[in-house]
């Protein structure tokens, strides 16, 4: 241990480890293992690869979260477009306070049949979630250490198991509010059986400087189908670190997409892994940034069985002095054969300190397989400008239209049209608050 | 019966390495290992300066503190640095005047190489400054380079008649400081071939060395040092063939080029070094160090390479583009056969206004290699108006071989137009049966596609590469198929 940040991370587990879910079974020791391990490896730094663009230790030491407390009083959400986005939308909601599910807020009445939705508590006991939890996707990956520090202090979440054959009738909407300033640790759990189907949207929204750290783990079983959005804009001086692992069974889709708006330092990570032939994974998302904004998205797509299918892209635009950070990697494992692995990175640079570092990498062990991918970074094209202009569009609405008509191009990837036509409504008016 | 045994002498020819051939001349080692005598015997063995004692001395005592890379994809048993031989010369008592006197089984070697060293290959217009281990054994073509003013000589005579050009550029791209095996080679280097073209200067022939390792237990650390002053060009091939051999043997090689305003330095590679046996016994280990500086405005540096041969391949030729206006390109060809491990590719660091670069890498991997393209472009801030364009292809022959790609990525200019493209694939089983259905053998067929796939390449090689280079290919491949 020899940072600040790990070391107040390691006193938090002192003080409140009993008091966390799962005290007294098996947890408890994972738990303890779990700590051990973060505490030895400390916050990851830039000269581990995998965090190469983001130095996580430098960011927590600096803002030094203490444990975020329960919320007291009622909750007034951020005046964010981002806060009443999904507002429009019938779906169950569950929401979750400084980490905490408030129950008041939520509205889980009425699942149809087959649908077993709990808190992170209520499923400790069952198999099925402690097999998630103790899954580790890679043993070599650098980035996925840091799942340790979220199983150590996780201290609610969201479970969801859909039995065979059911389809979730509406979107299941998890809320993350930090109401208060300090660090929180979520742990979701999500498991749909053989020929299921559920979408799911997430909010992150904050009024305090917080850290959200989130981890995601998904099972989709053979042909089961999850459609997952995200939209992330909390306050500037907050960290948000997320983690979303998946499992995909033969022929199961898997379709995430990520609008990111909000944070002053955010770092998205997915591993997904194919078990089974013939499944579709697409993992994309848009981004933009301003003033001093650093998002990271690191992903790996995992083919270890042949014939599945597998789509990355994400588009980002870059003012102020906003850093984008790309890191993907498709693995085409041996005998792997029949693998279609495509990943794309894009940025736009609209200001003169604005950055982006990319490293779309590629591993590849099957010769019968197509993969590629793509980067490109520039800045908006003159000529196009020029062509707008002269078409009597002012330039301000010029580079407006020109932007939205980029991060179209992703935004298009998102599942639902309502949510389509609802991130490019925030992406618009992100736009907006940059010309003002 | 006789048809067999012909079969089977035929395809015991094939097996062997081409170029697997064994000189005994009775040469002088420094003592095993690795320690400051070694540096000073070295150092006085060539009969150096002070100031250049104790520049190799500094990278050194540097060299102790740092510790062996790992983030490259591959994987080697632990190198022992104190068991090698870091200098061995063959034994040349007095100065030749002529190729008569030089030791015939020398030239003999030369021969099976076919280095253009005699009258008649001296009509193909190449200087050859033919490195025999660590010793120039011979140079050519002196004269008519001296009079346009071009200087071409073995490092160690720069060292002594051009102190002030080496003392000048020396460790100016990279860095006794710059990596492990950089910093070694600046320890330890024994010779290297330099070039100085003066001020608008056009070179007025191609410039060539061959490399060769022949001790054996003797790691070659080449130091090249090139140097084009303001407007002048020169080409520079090196060509790399070496004995076969059960040992690993480490190279690690330090090339520095720099190129003034309005210079521009073409620099081509042909490294054919013995890649091991079935099971990858015995191949070279190749960690070269490679960077050219683009210092002057409206300056280019092109690095074209075609890597057949070593075990292990750990290479970067890199291009910083100082100068405003200054050009870097990268052509590559990486050929991976057997257990051969690749990982190579280039670096961009565009520091200029308006600089471009463009890299074109094939990846070729077959049997049980692993080949890796790692490249880095960077853009830094004040670097206004940056051009690049990268593609990286990979084919793979067989199930067995790997291919990775990792490119990095970074920009701080928004003015920058930075385009990646990679794609991965194999042989068409269409081109593969339009081929054999007119005739055309399963691995001529093989042959004859992968020159196309590496076509873009291939065509920035010069002429005398070019040809080999194409036959190379064919031969790296041979037995991949089928």
């Amino acid at each position: 241990m020899n940072d600040k940040a790990t070391a107040s991370f390691v006193t938090a587990f002192e003080t409140a480890g009993n008091a966390l879910p799962g005290a007294g079974s098996w947890l408890a020791r994972r738990r303890a293992d779990a700590i051990k391990a973060f505490a030895q490896a400390g916050l990851p730094h830039r000269r581990l690869e995998d965090w190469k663009y983001t130095d996580l230790r430098q960011a927590l030491d600096k803002a030094a979260f203490a444990p975020a407390p329960e919320h007291k009083g009622a909750v007034i959400l951020p005046e964010t477009r981002g806060a009443v986005a999904f507002a429009g939308i019938d779906a169950h909601k569950l929401v979750f306070v400084n980490g905490r599910f408030h129950e008041g807020l939520s509205d889980m009445a009425r699942l149809p049949k087959g649908v077993e939705l709990h808190r992170l508590a209520d499923v400790l006991s069952e198999q099925w979630a402690k097999a998630l939890i103790e899954r580790r996707m890679d043993e070599a990956r650098q980035a996925e250490n840091i799942v340790e520090l979220n199983t150590a202090l996780m201290a609610d979440g969201m479970a969801l198991r859909i039995r065979k054959g059911v389809r979730l009738d509406k979107p299941l909407h998890l809320v993350f509010v930090a109401a208060d300033a300090g660090a929180s640790h979520t742990r979701n759990l999500v498991l749909l059986e053989e020929g299921t189907e559920a979408s799911i949207l997430e909010s992150h929204l904050g009024g305090k400087a917080a850290l959200a750290d989130i981890v995601t783990d998904i099972e989709l079983d053979a042909d089961a189908t999850l459609l997952h959005a995200k939209l992330q804009d909390e306050t500037a001086d907050s960290v948000h670190l997320s983690t979303l692992r998946a499992t995909l069974a033969g022929k199961a889709r898997l379709g995430s997409f990520t609008l990111t708006l909000g944070c002053g330092l955010s770092r998205a990570q997915n591993f997904i892994r194919f078990a089974g032939e013939g499944a579709h994974a697409s993992v994309d998302g848009a981004y933009a940034l301003r003033a001093k904004q650093h998002f990271d998205t690191f992903s790996v797509v995992d083919h270890a069985v042949p014939g599945c299918t597998s789509h990355t892209m994400f588009k980002g635009v870059l003012d102020g002095e906003a850093e984008g950070v790309f890191q993907g990697k498709v693995i085409v494992r041996p005998d792997a054969q029949k693998t279609d692995g495509r990943q794309m990175t894009q940025a736009l640079l609209l200001s003169r300190d604005a950055s982006m570092n990319a490293k779309p990498e590629l591993e590849i062990y099957a010769d019968d397989v197509q993969c590629a991918h793509g980067s490109t970074v520039g800045e908006l094209s003159k000529d196009a400008i020029f062509y707008l202009r002269s078409r009597g569009i002012p330039d301000a609405e010029a580079r407006r239209l020109l932007v939205l008509a980029f991060l179209d191009e992703a935004i298009e990837l998102a599942p639902h049209e309502k949510v389509r036509e609802i991130f490019r409504d925030l992406v618009s008016g992100w736009f907006g608050e940059a010309a003002s | 019966m006789a048809a067999v045994r012909e079969t089977v002498e035929t395809v015991g020819e094939v097996e062997k390495y081409k170029y697997g051939f064994f000189t005994d001349i009775e040469s002088e080692k420094a003592p095993l290992g690795l320690t400051e005598d070694t540096v000073r015997f070295i150092s006085a063995k060539k009969n150096e300066p002070d100031w250049l004692l104790e520049w190799r001395l500094a990278a050194f005592r540097r060299w102790l503190t740092m510790t062996e890379p790992t983030w490259a994809k591959v994987s080697y048993p632990p190198i022992d640095f104190q068991d090698a031989y870091y200098y061995a010369a063959p034994k040349q008592k007095v100065k030749l005047d002529s190729l008569d006197q030089v030791d015939p089984k020398l030239l003999e070697t030369y021969e099976k190489l076919g280095i253009p060293l005699t009258e008649q290959k001296m009509l193909a217009g190449v200087a050859v400054d033919a490195v025999f281990d660590s010793v120039s054994v011979v140079t050519t073509f002196k004269e008519k380079l001296a009079e346009v003013g071009v200087i071409f000589c073995p490092m160690s005579e720069a060292v002594q008649k051009h102190p002030e050009l080496v003392k000048k550029y020396l460790g100016s791209v990279v860095p006794t400081s710059d990596n492990f095996y950089a910093t070694l080679n600046s320890a330890v280097f024994s010779e290297g071939s330099f070039v100085y073209i003066p001020e608008g200067v056009r070179c007025p022939m191609e410039l060539s060395t061959y490399f060769r390792i022949n001790e054996k237990q003797t790691g070659q650390f080449e130091r090249t040092l090139i140097i084009a002053e303001k407007g002048s060009y020169v080409s520079y091939l090196e060509g790399c063939t070496a004995p076969q051999r059960d040992e690993n043997q480490l190279h690690a090689a330090v090339v520095e080029l720099v190129a003034l305003d309005d210079a521009e330095i073409k620099y081509s590679t042909v490294q054919n070094w013995y890649p091991g046996d079935e099971e990858g016994k015995g191949g070279v280990y190749n960690f070269v160090t490679k960077r050219g500086d683009c210092r002057g405005a409206n300056s280019k540096i092109s690095w074209t390479q075609v890597e057949t041969g070593s075990a292990i391949t750990w290479k970067y030729p890199s291009c910083i583009l100082r100068g405003d206006n200054s050009r870097g390109e990268f052509y590559s060809i990486a050929i991976s056969n057997g257990r051969q491990q690749v990982d190579s590719g280039t670096k961009m660091i565009h520091l200029g206004r308006n600089t471009t670069s463009r890299i074109i890498s094939k990846g070729i991997s077959a049997g049980k290699s692993s080949n890796t393209y790692r490249g880095l472009v960077s853009v830094h801030r004040k670097a206004e108006n940056v051009r690049n364009f990268t593609q990286c292809d990979s084919l793979l022959i067989g199930d067995k071989c790997s291919a990775h790609t990792v490119p990095y990525i970074e920009t701080k200019n928004p003015s920058a137009i930075l385009e990646h493209e990679a794609t991965t694939s194999k042989i068409s089983d269409d081109q593969l049966f339009y081929c054999m259905q007119r005739g055309i053998g399963e691995e001529e067929a093989v042959a004859l596609i992968v020159n196309g796939f590496c076509r873009d390449v291939l065509q920035q090689l010069p002429m005398e590469f070019a040809v080999e280079a194409q036959k190379l290919v064919g031969i790296s491949l041979e037995g991949s198929v089928g």
